[in-house]
Order: structure tokens, then C-alpha cells, then sequence
């Protein structure tokens, strides 16, 4: 089918658990961060079997430690707030990555052509999309990798 | 209490409407999706209740986390669907209705929220709490030019006595388990009373720690048994303030703590004499001190 998800998609999987810890689940970011030299804003959720449930960003663990009336404090800029990043982190530890892993997920094949993804990450606002083959994930394509293919053939 | 009549007759949110002061994030669930999805969702969005709806997105019930902890009291498995423990059908009310006819609304039916309708009636564009109101407060208190939130250390020009203390708003009676005691006993305590925290106390009486509706719809999702000790999933340290404290600084500790209730302290420190909650605060619906209601301010531009 020509040019697809196959060919861009990157094969090196980092997985988290849905009982994983989100103070956990933070450090496996980092670490994937560190070990494939570019930022690594989220990540999938698999059971036990290796199957797909869910995924997780950096976005739900910030979502979490948001306080509920945040609203508010934009309008408090004299307000001492020390130790309330602290709090608000201690007050997250007992969550799990299934507390707060988003489950509806988009999917692509190996055999999805590239056009077809870039029109799913615009339409739904995705940067990244588990790649699915038997039910298993067998990569993961980042909306980065998709423009550098563009890229590539747009300076030729 | 003389204090609350007063207050009740002269609102500081006279004027505004539910628009300005409503959540537009509705959190929402269809009725067959199970459970385990409503918890997570509570838990991801810190919500006390979803809006339950139908494949088009229509209003058809209301699942609160006391509908969760029931759930959990009936050892219900977590895939049973939210439409099992749903209660219904919603309270609606309007974008344009008056602040103070929708939180009577809320006060006559005995409901903590009403979902906001648009030109679609039945489809929810935003919801409306109690404890979103303590933020309107505030945030007028805060501009006040007789604030004493505002400048941190200044001397307020309001008297002491003007001011509101935490007493007059909180619960003056606190619900407490002990910690060895399974989170049966401490639901059926909360169910019973109507509360949405227990305090957890060591065996020489003293507080070590609270189980809220949240600590317990987390362990259900975790899937703790219910029969565990209280002290399995409390949290600690207990948030406490004393009841002399003045009522703007304890609302000012629950928002910026992300708490929805501090225990209060009385007279004697080692007691605790009751609870204040963000929604004690809201139903009082003033500011914190009483020059605004003296002077009948009303907030949102003009006076009275």
C-alpha cells in the first residue's frame, strides 16, 4: 500500500501498568526521555496479557495535581503559596495509571498510509498512536516522525 | 443562628447569574458504561458526580460518588453498569437564572448541584455547585479594599468582630471511627449521617487521620475489600483549623490544599469540635466579613 504507518512507526515499546503508581509511572517517563533522546509526553497502558487498555500523558498526571479551584488563584498573585506544588504531589502518590489513563484510544495498523494518519492527529488532536497488528502493539507512530517524513520529501 | 438570618437576607451574589458562576466542563458518562469508568473519571476530574446520559448525549441521571460508595457497601462488582446505582432524573436550570433562585433550588430539593441547560433542553452546556460558589465569594472578598486577604501582613481596616469565624459556618459535631474499625463501619457511619468524611482516630482517642467519599470510591476501584481496617486507606495528616480562626483564611487554606473540609479544633486543641466544609461556606453566601452586608454591596457592579 505504499507508504505507512510500517514505515515510520518506532518499534522501541516503553509500557506502563494499570497499577502502576503515578509517581512511578512519572519516572518511567523521564527515563524513556532520557534513553531515546527526545521528550516523551505519554505513554500505553497494557494488562497483563500485553494488551492494549489504555494511555497515559503527562497531561493526566498534571490534570491531577491541578487544584480544583485554580481558577481563583490567577487573581492572587500576592498569595504565599510555598509547599503547595509538594502537597498537591504528596496528595497524588496512592493514584494508579488506571485511576487516570484515558481508555478510549485510536489505533492505526502497520498497514495504515501515512495520509490517513495525518488526517486522524489533526481531526483528533493526536500526537501519538499505537500501532495494532493480532491485537498486539507492535509500535507506536509520533505525529513528530510523520512531519519529518514530510519534511523529507518536501526538500527533495 | 442570628448571624446566618442576616447573612440570608442579604446576599453578596445578589445580581449575578448561574452563567458566571458554573463550571462549563460537565463531566458525563453513558448509562451502560460500568462503574470502574465512573470512578475513574471522578477520580481524573475531581468531581463528586457525573451526568449520566443517553447515546445522544441527553440528561438522564445523576451517579455521585455516595451512589459509588453504596456500590462498594454491596460489594457490587466494578464492571456492574452506572445505570444499576444512578439516580434520576437531573435538575436542570437556566444560563440566564438568577445566582440566588438556583442555589434555592438547590437548597429546597436538597440537591448539591444543578446542570445548566442551553437552548437544548436536556443537553448540559455546565454545572452548578455549592463549593464553585465559595469561589465567587472569595474572589469578591478578595477585591474587597477592606480585603485582608489582599495584602498579607497589612492591618485590615475591618474590626475583628466584623469579621466571620470559622465557628459560626462549621458543623459543630464531628463523626469519628476508630482505627481498627473495617470500612464497612465507617460507610455505614457516613451513610447514616450524611457526611462526606469520617475522622479516624488512634486508640487514645486522638485524630490520626480521615476517610473521605474519595479515599473510599479509590479503594473500591483498587479493589480493597471492605472489610479492611479504617487505617488500610486512610489519609493523614488530619487538615485542621481552630474554630477561633477567621472563616477567610480556613477557605483560603481548603482552596489552595485542594481540601473540601478542615476539622476544627476547639477550645481545648486536643478536641475536635466539628468540621468545615467549602459547602458550609457556600450556603452562608456571603462574603467573609459582615461590611458587605452592611453596606450592601452587590457583587458584579453596583449596589443595593
Amino acid at each position: 500500500m505504499g507508504e505507512t504507518a510500517r514505515d515510520i512507526m518506532d518499534t522501541r515499546l516503553y509500557t506502563l501498568h494499570p497499577h502502576t503508581p503515578v509517581a512511578e509511572a512519572a519516572a518511567i517517563l523521564r527515563k524513556a526521555r532520557e534513553e531515546l533522546g527526545r521528550p516523551v509526553f505519554g505513554m500505553i497502558v497494557v494488562d497483563n496479557e500485553g494488551k492494549l487498555v489504555g494511555m497515559a500523558s503527562m497531561y493526566d498526571i498534571l490534570l491531577l495535581t491541578r487544584p480544583k479551584h485554580i481558577h481563583i488563584w490567577g487573581e492572587m498573585a500576592d498569595i504565599d503559596a510555598t509547599g503547595i506544588i509538594r502537597e498537591a504531589c504528596l496528595r497524588a502518590k496512592p493514584i494508579l495509571v488506571g485511576d487516570i489513563m484515558t481508555t478510549n484510544v485510536v489505533t492505526v495498523t502497520p498497514d495504515t498510509h501515512l495520509l490517513l494518519i495525518v488526517d486522524i492527529m489533526i481531526k483528533r488532536h493526536i500526537r501519538r498512536l499505537p500501532v495494532l497488528e493480532d491485537g498486539k502493539v507492535v509500535g507506536m507512530v509520533y505525529l513528530s516522525k510523520v512531519f519529518d517524513y514530510f519534511v523529507d520529501q518536501l526538500i527533495l | 443562628m442570628i448571624a446566618m438570618s442576616i447573612i440570608d437576607r442579604e446576599s453578596v451574589l445578589r445580581g449575578l447569574t448561574v452563567q458566571e458562576a458554573m463550571r462549563r466542563l460537565v463531566i458525563r458518562s453513558t448509562y451502560h458504561a460500568p462503574l470502574e469508568q465512573a470512578t475513574r473519571l471522578m477520580i481524573k476530574y475531581k468531581v463528586n458526580a457525573l451526568l449520566v446520559t443517553d447515546e445522544e448525549e441527553n440528561g438522564i441521571g445523576v451517579l455521585s460518588k455516595t451512589d459509588v460508595m453504596a456500590a462498594y457497601y454491596a460489594e457490587m462488582a466494578v464492571d456492574t453498569p452506572i445505570e444499576a446505582m444512578m439516580t434520576g432524573p437531573p435538575l436542570f436550570c437556566s444560563l440566564r437564572d438568577p445566582l440566588d433562585e438556583a442555589l434555592e433550588t438547590m437548597r429546597g430539593k436538597g440537591v448539591h448541584r444543578l446542570y445548566v441547560s442551553g437552548e437544548m433542553p436536556g443537553k448540559a452546556i455546565g454545572v452548578l455547585a455549592y463549593p464553585d460558589i465559595v469561589g465567587i465569594l472569595y474572589r469578591y472578598c478578595y477585591k474587597c479594599e477592606r480585603s485582608l486577604t489582599r495584602r498579607r501582613g497589612a492591618q485590615s481596616s475591618i474590626p475583628e468582630a466584623e469579621r466571620l469565624k470559622v465557628h459560626e459556618v462549621m458543623t459543630p459535631s464531628v463523626h469519628s471511627h476508630a482505627e481498627d474499625e473495617t470500612l464497612f463501619q465507617v460507610m455505614e457511619g457516613l451513610s447514616s449521617h450524611r457526611l462526606g468524611a469520617a475522622l479516624i482516630t488512634a486508640r487514645d482517642g486522638r485524630p490520626s487521620g480521615i476517610i473521605s467519599k474519595t479515599d473510599l470510591i479509590i479503594a473500591y476501584r483498587h479493589r480493597v475489600a471492605p472489610d479492611v481496617p479504617a487505617r488500610t486507606i486512610m489519609s493523614s495528616p488530619v487538615l485542621a483549623c481552630s474554630q477561633s480562626d477567621l472563616l477567610c483564611n480556613a477557605i483560603q487554606t481548603m482552596i489552595f490544599s485542594d481540601v473540601h473540609r478542615l476539622f476544627v479544633y476547639g477550645e481545648d486543641t486536643r478536641q475536635v469540635a466539628g468540621v468545615l466544609s467549602l459547602t458550609d461556606a457556600a450556603r452562608i453566601r456571603s462574603g467573609t466579613c459582615r461590611a458587605c452586608i452592611a453596606t450592601r454591596v452587590v457583587i458584579g457592579g453596583g449596589s443595593a
